[in-house]
């Protein structure tokens, strides 16, 4: 998993780099298309997907101690942060589309619109990784002596969290 | 879990701190360090004690760590050159 991990942060480095690099060659075109931006929206985004990385954390406290249900619940808690996210991602998305921005309005929003997008998806496999380790965890399928797939479903998810806390400044906040 | 609940709470604050330096409409120059600081803290906190990487033996706390200096520096550098 931890390759795969780094693989993901590679490319998702890669994607920050050219969008802060691309950035200097029309700085005020990406200032302008970024004051267009609900900035709220991805500040709430922070505050749930970091509030999921804790949850998900007590998961795995609670399972190293046994404690299987109490796991289930605070995956369940991580997963609802990250349904939340979705929900508000989706409407952010769906106001600039009705608003007649696509990727291919201008650079700024192809990096907006795809860099949201590619994040988004791992969003959504997080929540897959997630409700599968819930699924075992709530039939009791970790004990205090064996609980590694909570620790890699929980490592993916921060991975995701760890993302979206460079771009969360990135897109949104630096001008 | 004390530990914990104190990480998250200060990644709650630093993200409404940079939130707040961006609302509050300070230069970009100006916002620059403070909010790439916080955001290298943030992800030192996501990495050390979120994914459990201190102490962990071997290279990957480096690797990880390693790629959050790397980018964070080089979306700097880019921010800092178009600006002059």
């Amino acid at each position: 998993m931890w390759c795969f991990i780094l693989a993901e942060l590679l490319v998702f480095g890669v994607f920050f780099l050219a969008y802060a690099f691309a950035r200097t060659h029309d700085v005020e075109l990406f200032n302008a298309s970024q004051l267009e931006l609900d900035r709220t929206s991805g500040f709430i985004n922070t505050m749930l997907l970091i509030s999921g990385s804790y949850f998900v954390v007590l998961a795995v406290d609670r399972i190293r101690h046994g404690h299987s249900r109490a796991c289930t619940r605070w995956l369940i808690a991580a997963m609802a942060c990250g349904a939340a996210f979705l929900v508000l991602k989706l409407v952010e998305f769906s106001g600039k589309i009705e608003a007649g921005i696509s990727m291919s309005t201008n650079t700024f929003y192809m990096f907006y619109l795809g860099l949201g997008f590619f994040h988004f998806m791992h969003v959504v496999l997080g929540m897959v990784i997630l409700g599968a380790v819930t699924l075992k965890a709530w039939r009791g399928g970790y004990r205090a002596s064996d609980y590694a797939g909570v620790e890699t479903g929980a490592a993916y998810w921060h991975m995701v969290d760890l993302v979206w806390i460079v771009l969360f400044p990135l897109i949104y906040l630096l001008n | 879990m004390k530990a914990a609940t104190f990480n998250w709470l200060i990644l709650m604050a630093l993200t409404a701190l940079s939130f707040g330096v961006a609302e509050a409409g300070v230069p970009g120059g100006a916002a620059l360090v403070p909010v790439l600081l916080a955001t290298l803290f943030k992800g030192r906190i996501v990495i050390d004690h979120f994914m459990a990487l201190q102490g962990v033996g071997g290279a990957w706390r480096w690797v990880v760590l390693g790629w959050l200096l790397l980018v964070l520096g080089l979306i700097g550098y880019a921010f800092q050159y178009a600006q002059t």
